[in-house]
């Protein structure tokens, strides 16, 4: 290939980006949980989907991107508790691929030096996306945040606080919702095959001296795209559902790019002095309320929402405890791979097989993944234990200290006429051994079937993506706040608050508070 | 034989693991070999005709040579040894729900019965402090199938559940019922953890126990400090202990 179409600009922030990946690969793999089980065979399935995302990634962001750009979804995700956010989107896009690209370097299959172009077109995809979605709070990721996640505006923040209803240790309300949380946490937990992937956290933002809030995603808990889901997830009523939460006396001091907290001291459920129940999608304008009429109507939101969720975690584990090695391997997999499926939706342009299956080049590899093997072998990705990992002696990675590189980045001898390959290919055909998918997918407007929720989502204009309000930032409410387009563009947000409809841009947030106080 | 971009490798060394050091040998063995087939032109053979040449019937040799040295996989997934035993180390105690199974762990803390006739048999991480200490009746929970049998028929009253599996999969229909749990792996923020955490239900992960046979009575010491992140960070020692009461 001709190194004519490569810059070395190009080079030098591909190589930046993927060593600030590096970093953060390293120190969320160290600190963060190791991810354990019994029923899956959890390494098998990681090193499988690696594989399907280095092969696949780069043709489906293409796809993706001849509908939408990556700026705009982000700016739409910005808007949406869907599943385009963590660990998805600040980590696994990027995480999953270069993983992929490190372990077929260390078999000999590819070079660093291979699929160039497609290693700067997923990393840019993957800065423009972040960029966008955290343009509020100007980082690229939360670990450059110094791990906090606050990309909500003021006018989205100003609603999640004024609609909370207030609960304490022991009323009804708190204790329905912790129920909820527990028992979706843990159905999140089977859905995705032991991973964490179905939930996400972010924040923290203040609203008080004592009190922050953050926001809880789960997400893909009804029969939509995971085959496995179908039949048994049917009486869920919302994919996706997202819990606002505020604690008292508990700072979060970290929110990381895997989309979980710490927090000072110990997030304990006696804490938790407020809650609120939305639900969204590709398809609604931003957070719909859900059961959030009356205190008593979201207490009884969150007790027949419990009882459908476990009912459904109750069927599903009977499913996964009959299921094949192969069968869990798949699902595994494509929970992993397909963690930025989403992007697809948003985009109008998501297809069964591009994300439901596993792509010929990938399936090749399957029999080395005995647990074992694949324990190791990941192993030593994550930690840096492989050859192609090591650097001079000379030199300490961030966090180890050691000589190491968790990411071998591009070579610049490229650019002076070392030869180079520019792409892995199309996406080739891919096979399961699932149960097809049922064409029935639940989303805000109902149960659609693919082609509808294709063609709806190409359709869908959000009024914050609309020309006319896009770019009309935080930094811009701040001097223009109280105009009739500031009002306008508040109140589009406000239209669904039980509080705050009509109320326009002019609150601060103690005048928020004062409102909550006047309605209790 | 042709030669790869990573075998002129200034700081390689071996990998870490030697059955990773073992199969990545033979796989860039392979893939030397395959190139050289081609003519060692690597721009056609990476993503092209390496696609058709390097399959899956090779990687399963890989394996198979490795079985024939002797080798036995450890297996972490019970599916894996269950479907093939032939290549695993044997799974002989997996299911541990005989009643004279109890986890011997090398470094469980045991002291005599104190006057009050608890034995201190173990100790573990605390995932959340609790106002009380808590009493129950030890359950092994270490298989699919005795989930199910517990699902079918019922969590008895008062179960700690003694479980060495620190996700939140497998005990998941059934771990709401649980009094207790004493997790024999993990750290306090492994799956099960955060959902014991979320439950409200008494839990010690990285449990280091011995001489709990089921059906004993034990208590949990949940009045312990919970372990933090910056524990596990920064080494700190933070333990729980178990005892096992007299009967």
């Amino acid at each position: 290939m001709n190194s004519n179409n490569l810059s070395y600009t190009q080079l030098l922030e591909t190589n930046n980006l993927i060593q600030t990946s590096a970093d953060e690969t390293y120190w969320l793999c160290v600190t963060r949980t190791v991810q354990e089980s019994k029923l899956f065979p959890v390494p098998a399935y990681m090193m499988l989907s690696y594989m399907m995302a280095y092969f696949r990634y780069p043709s489906l962001l293409r796809k993706i991107e001849s509908r939408m750009s990556a700026e705009e979804i982000g700016d739409r995700a910005r808007n949406a508790g869907i599943k385009i956010q963590n660990p998805s989107m600040g980590w696994a896009l990027p995480g999953f691929y270069l993983l992929g690209r490190e372990w077929l370097i260390n078999l000999g299959l590819v070079r660093p030096q291979d699929a160039v172009e497609d290693l700067i077109y997923v990393m840019d995809f993957w800065k423009r996306f972040e960029l966008s979605w955290h343009r509020n709070d100007g980082h690229i990721t939360n670990k450059e945040f110094g791990h906090r996640g606050q990309f909500l505006p003021e006018r989205q923040l100003q609603v999640f606080h004024a609609d909370m209803f207030d609960c304490v240790a022991g009323d009804e309300l708190h204790e329905a919702s912790q129920a909820f949380m527990a028992a979706t946490s843990q159905y999140g937990f089977l859905i995705s095959c032991e991973s964490r992937i179905s939930l996400h956290n972010s924040g923290p933002y203040k609203l008080a001296d004592d009190r922050e809030m953050i926001v809880r995603d789960f997400m893909d808990l009804s029969e939509s795209d995971f085959p496995w889901l179908d039949d048994v997830a049917k009486e869920v009523p919302y994919n996706n559902l997202t819990v606002t939460m505020a604690v008292k006396d508990c700072h979060f001091y970290l929110m990381d790019d895997w989309g979980s907290f710490e927090s000072k001291p110990e997030f304990t459920a006696d804490k938790l002095v407020g809650v609120a129940l939305y639900t969204s999608d590709t398809l609604s304008e931003g957070y719909i309320p859900v059961g959030m009429g009356s205190r008593e109507e979201l207490t009884a939101t969150f007790k027949s929402l419990t009882d459908k969720v476990k009912t459904a975690s109750n069927k599903l584990w009977r499913r996964v405890a009959g299921w094949t090695r192969d069968q869990m391997i798949d699902a595994g997999a494509i929970t992993y791979f397909a963690i930025i499926k989403d992007l697809a939706h948003v985009a109008g342009v998501y297809d069964v097989s591009d994300w439901m299956t596993v792509d010929e080049r990938a399936e090749r590899f399957r029999p080395l993944f005995n647990d074992e093997y694949s324990r190791d072998a990941l192993v030593g990705l994550c930690i840096g234990t492989h050859p192609s990992h090591l650097a001079n002696e000379y030199t300490m990675m961030q966090h180890s200290d050691k000589p190491q590189r968790l990411y071998s980045p591009i070579p610049y001898s490229i650019l002076q006429g070392d030869d180079f390959t520019s792409s892995c290919g199309p996406v080739y055909p891919g096979k399961s051994h699932l149960e097809p998918k049922i064409d029935r997918y639940t989303t805000t407007r109902g149960v659609l079937t693919l082609a509808e929720y294709n063609k709806l989502a190409r359709e869908m204009r959000p009024h914050y993506v609309d020309p006319k309000y896009r770019h009309l930032c935080e930094t811009w409410v701040k001097y223009h706040a109280g105009t009739p387009l500031a009002d306008e563009l508040y109140k589009l947000g406000q239209g669904q608050s039980r509080l705050l409809k009509g109320k326009g841009s002019t609150l601060r947030r103690a005048d928020v508070e004062k409102l909550r106080k006047s309605a209790r | 034989m042709a030669k790869l971009y990573i075998d002129n490798d200034k700081y390689g060394e071996q990998a870490a693991s030697p059955i990773v050091e073992a199969y990545h040998s033979a796989i860039k063995d392979l893939v030397r070999r395959r190139l050289d087939e081609v003519g060692g032109d690597w721009a056609s053979f990476v993503f092209d005709k390496s696609y058709d040449l390097i399959g899956a019937k090779d990687f399963a040799a890989v394996e198979k040579k490795l079985l024939a040295t002797g080798h036995r996989f450890d297996w972490s997934a019970m599916i894996s040894v269950r479907e093939q035993p032939e290549i695993y180390k044997p799974a002989a105690d997996a299911q541990g729900d005989a009643k004279d199974f109890s986890f011997e762990h090398a470094e469980a803390v045991v002291a005599a019965a104190d006057a009050g006739g608890r034995e201190q048999r173990g100790i573990g991480d605390n995932v959340v402090k609790y106002a009380n200490n808590l009493i129950g009746t030890a359950l092994y929970i270490r298989s699919s199938d005795r989930v199910l049998q517990l699902l079918t028929n019922g969590v008895p009253p008062d179960t700690v559940a003694i479980i060495d599996d620190s996700g939140g999969t497998l005990t998941a229909p059934i771990l709401e019922q649980f009094k207790g749990v004493i997790c024999a792996g993990g750290t306090v923020r492994s799956h099960l953890g955060i959902l014991t955490r979320e439950y409200g239900i008494p839990c010690l992960m990285n449990a280091k126990i011995s001489g709990i046979k089921e059906g004993d009575r034990v208590e949990i010491e949940s009045t312990a400090a919970a372990k933090t992140a910056e524990d596990y960070q920064r080494g700190v020692e933070a333990i729980a202990r178990v005892w096992r009461l007299r009967k």
